[in-house]
């Protein structure tokens, strides 16, 4: 027995430690599609000529008096409660990933963000003699423990959840939240779950739908390809990347895309995907359509890189997921990512030709004042989401209603707000069930790198606002 | 060493010791559900999960002596089998609870067939695959039509849009659970009361699993599994036929893994690799890290241990980041790129497995007994054994709990 429970003993430390060590491969992949949220804000170069006054004092363009849709809080737990006026302080929970890693790593990032817009909102005084309180969960990007972080948060007199990172994290709560009619805003995934009202109308996502981002590239390689095109397909098999290659496979025959193979890369696989590119290259396709997660992203494109060293002749165009298309992930492929393309509909924020616009040196500037330089360049998203979290409350606040958690969920589902982060254009809006998601136009880009190594993104085109409902 | 006081097993003063601790455990139960908030129900909801799992395999590696690293497949065939006959074909989330025990009881049958020829670190290493093995099937696209692939269940394809008891949301669906007219609950779209009946689902699967544990560990089956684990060759030679028994505790084992695995899905109320760790390998190292700390071979270990796993990661959880903890020390927590309390258990094990290789049970038996030792009936005595006959046996009872 003592040798057995040495042995189970020894087994477990290594395996621990093996774990720990190799932790960066699982949450890597698991949070890269939020990850992809947070790189999506610097990926595009933008000019907003708002001031960094109009950060704080964008006033939503919906009159929140006409507004159409309405929320029925009969059925709430508490319809009281539901109704009941917020004053002095209005409490935001969220749960994201603080601990676990690398998920840890990449999320600081968005939490640090968000903190940053609610002390700015706050010093502002953007909702008044309302003060803003945030308190964020950690959940490990494990849904099992999201329910038990927001449960604690309710307890302790949460009016709304913001930002709640991940499709199964927001998943597992989604009901007790709508059942008690708490708001869960902004959820920080891009299924098309978010866009259920009739049966969830307290829910709503934050990001572009995947399918979405899907369709508009796919546009884009009929434009390329008028003629049609061969399209292979890799793509992380999970959720994430299921709905990606789903609602492209859907399109294909609309665009006269054919999709002659289909590789897929385990969520958890840091291996670079040798085989899967092979295999892609021995089809010769036009395209490659790619939606990898994380670190993924790298090893894609230098397999890609490869391959076309080693077929001649063959240059296939390459599209990428806005999730992998950070700075930091795009210079760390080097010349292996020129000419790729993807999306976006925010500013580029490290970029400095973008550094002087208005809006960029304000964010840069607060947060270097609350001690966040480092981390400025992927805390964007969660200052959007912040943001948009606020302008929301501001809504309702004017609202003849004042400021009711069921106001709040009524201003969301009548919304339209130009982030001062966002590209020319892009306006964040919800029309009840007419409209259920936030944000739908992006603008394909188009990577290129330079001699010394240096990544500049060139729009093809104009953003595209027909995915807009 | 001499204890203050001795006590005879089945003697008033231990049917008295054995009545406040067993008080003592019930008001917990009782007083969590009833006077906690929503946060420290769903905690103990995490808790109790965690103790049914190491408990099921405390069966097979504490009692059995076979190691096994990928019981979070058999976690996760029950949080499938709920996901998959809820969501997709409508099935009670009640009844799913019986058929996960009998799909991981068969699978467990079927692991333990390597396990009676294989045994030390090639048994783990078999136990290990199969751990890893589970998460990339229930991707695989060829059983996606079953298993929601990535995405994980429900999904678009599936009937139903929930996997859990979705309460009250909808037309048709449960806002109060009475039992013959009481309704101990209330509107179970509270997040409280929804926490509770959670909490009691949960309880009352690690109820089962103890129970059953128990049941099994004090039987001849359990003296069989003790000896097998002490010496397999002795065992077979006192007529304790190893391949049955092996393959039964095994799918006992698996099959109990599999009952918290459906409370997971039904808190959850979605299933999918990404979302739930107990399924991943991850899952499997915790399950035994919780075991060996709480106590190997102990039927209170696993509930020990995963008691104490469960608040230290929920009270460490932001350690890397807290202002309240010392900068000089804040970046060991950071290091380590887990979760401070993952840091602080594999720290814990390591210093363990030198000053208590028996884990925190056996800490409290060896320290305990230096007050009051409790000293067993002798073998075979009807009444109350006579003291100085009972002194003899003091070292380990018939189960193999050590005293």
């Amino acid at each position: 027995m003592k040798r057995t429970r040495g042995l189970a003993a020894a087994i477990a430390a290594g395996v621990l430690l093996i774990a720990a060590c190799s932790d960066d491969k699982t949450t890597d992949s698991t949070t890269a599609p939020s990850t992809g949220d947070t790189v999506a804000v610097e990926t595009t170069v933008a000019t907003d000529d708002s001031t960094a006054e109009t950060v704080a004092d964008t006033t939503p363009v919906t009159d929140p008096v006409a507004a159409g849709w309405t929320v029925d809080t009969d059925n709430c737990v508490d319809p009281a409660a539901a109704n009941a006026p917020i004053e002095g302080t209005i409490k935001i929970g969220s749960a994201m990933p603080l601990s676990g890693g690398a998920a840890a790593a990449a999320f600081a990032p968005v939490k640090d963000g968000f903190e940053a817009y609610i002390k700015y909102a706050n010093e502002k005084g953007l909702l008044g003699d309302i003060n803003i309180e945030v308190t964020i969960e950690d959940d490990q990007y494990n849904a099992e423990l999201t329910p038990g972080a927001v449960a604690k948060q309710i307890d302790a007199g949460v009016n709304i959840f913001s930002g709640i990172i991940g499709s199964p994290n927001n998943l597992a709560v989604r009901d007790t939240l709508n059942d008690n009619c708490i708001p869960q805003l902004a959820a920080l995934t891009g299924s098309p779950a978010w866009g259920e009202v009739a049966d969830y109308p307290w829910t709503i996502g934050q990001l572009v739908p995947y399918p979405v981002e899907s369709a508009v590239y796919a546009a884009q390689i009929a434009e390329l390809y008028p003629d049609g095109a061969k399209v292979s397909l890799f793509h992380v098999n999970n959720e994430f990347g299921q709905y990606y290659v789903e609602a492209f496979k859907e399109l294909a025959d609309q665009y006269g895309i054919e999709i002659i193979g289909e590789e897929t890369v385990e969520a958890t696989d840091s291996n670079p995907p040798t085989a899967q590119i092979t295999n892609i290259a021995a089809a010769k396709p036009d395209v490659i359509m790619a939606v990898p997660l994380g670190a993924q992203c790298i090893s894609f494109l230098n397999e890609v890189a490869n391959a076309k060293a080693a077929n001649p002749g063959w240059t296939p165009a390459t599209f990428l997921t806005n999730t992998c298309a950070s700075s930091l992930i795009l210079g760390a492929s080097g010349q292996a990512a020129n000419g790729l393309y993807t999306s976006s509909n925010l500013i580029d924020v490290v970029d400095p030709a973008n550094a002087a616009l208005p809006n960029v040196a304000e964010y840069l500037a607060y947060m270097g004042s609350v001690g966040k330089s480092d981390v400025a360049a992927t805390a964007g998203a969660g200052w959007t989401t912040a943001e948009v979290t606020v302008a929301i409350l501001k809504q309702a606040q004017a609202s003849p209603e004042g400021l009711t958690q069921a106001s709040i969920i009524k201003a969301a589902r009548n919304f339209t707000y130009t982030p001062t982060l966002g590209l020319p254009g892009v306006e964040f809006k919800m029309n009840g069930e007419e409209d259920p998601y936030l944000a739908e136009s992006l603008v394909v880009r188009q990577y290129a790198v330079a001699a010394d190594g240096s990544g500049t993104f060139t729009d093809i085109g104009d953003l595209i606002t027909e995915f807009e409902s | 060493m001499k204890s203050l006081v001795s006590i005879r097993e089945g003697g008033l003063a231990s049917w008295a010791l054995r009545l406040v601790a067993a008080a003592f455990v019930i008001g917990l139960v009782f007083w969590v559900p009833t006077s906690a908030g929503a946060g420290l129900i769903s905690t103990a909801i995490e808790a109790l999960t965690l103790m049914s799992a190491a408990m099921a395999l405390n069966l097979i590696l504490g009692y059995t002596g076979q190691i096994s690293i990928g019981h979070s497949a058999f976690l996760g065939i029950g949080a499938y089998t709920t996901g998959i006959f809820v969501s997709r074909w409508g099935f009670s989330p009640w009844l799913t609870f019986p058929i996960a025990f009998l799909i991981a009881f068969v699978v467990g049958v079927i692991v333990s067939f390597p396990a009676s020829r294989i045994k030390g670190v090639y048994l783990a290493l078999v136990t290990l695959a199969l751990g890893l093995v589970f998460p990339q099937l229930l991707t695989w696209k060829k059983l996606s039509w079953l298993t929601g692939g990535g995405a994980g269940l429900p999904n678009k394809d599936s009937q139903l849009q929930t996997t859990g008891f979705n309460i009250g949301r909808k037309e048709g669906q449960m806002l109060h659970f009475e039992i013959f007219g009481w309704d101990p609950f209330g509107d179970l779209r509270r997040p409280d009361n929804k926490a509770a009946f959670w909490y009691w689902i949960a309880a009352g699967v690690a109820v089962i699993v103890y129970l059953v544990c128990r049941g099994v560990v004090k039987s001849r089956v359990g003296r069989s599994m003790v000896a097998i684990r002490d010496n397999e060759t002795a065992a077979a030679v006192m007529g304790v036929n190893l391949v049955k028994t092996k393959a039964m505790v095994f799918g006992l084992s698996a099959g109990l893994c599999a009952l918290p695995g459906c409370v997971v899905a039904i808190k959850i109320g979605s299933v999918s690799p990404e979302g739930i760790t107990s399924l991943t390998v991850k899952g499997a190292i915790t399950f035994l890290i919780v075991m060996v700390i709480g106590g190997a071979g102990s039927l209170w270990g696993p509930i020990i241990g995963a008691a104490l796993y469960v608040f230290v990661t929920e009270k460490t959880g932001e350690w890397a980041n807290d202002d309240a903890i010392p900068a000089l020390i804040r970046p060991l927590f950071a290091w380590a790129k887990v979760p401070p309390g993952d840091g602080i258990f594999a720290v814990l094990l390591i210093l363990l497995m030198f000053v208590a290789p028996r884990g925190i049970v056996g800490v409290w038996n060896q320290y305990s007994s230096r007050i009051v030792r409790v000293l067993p009936r002798p073998a075979g005595a009807v009444g109350p054994a006579p003291m100085a006959t009972a002194a003899m046996f003091t070292v380990t009872d018939s189960e193999g709990e050590h005293e």
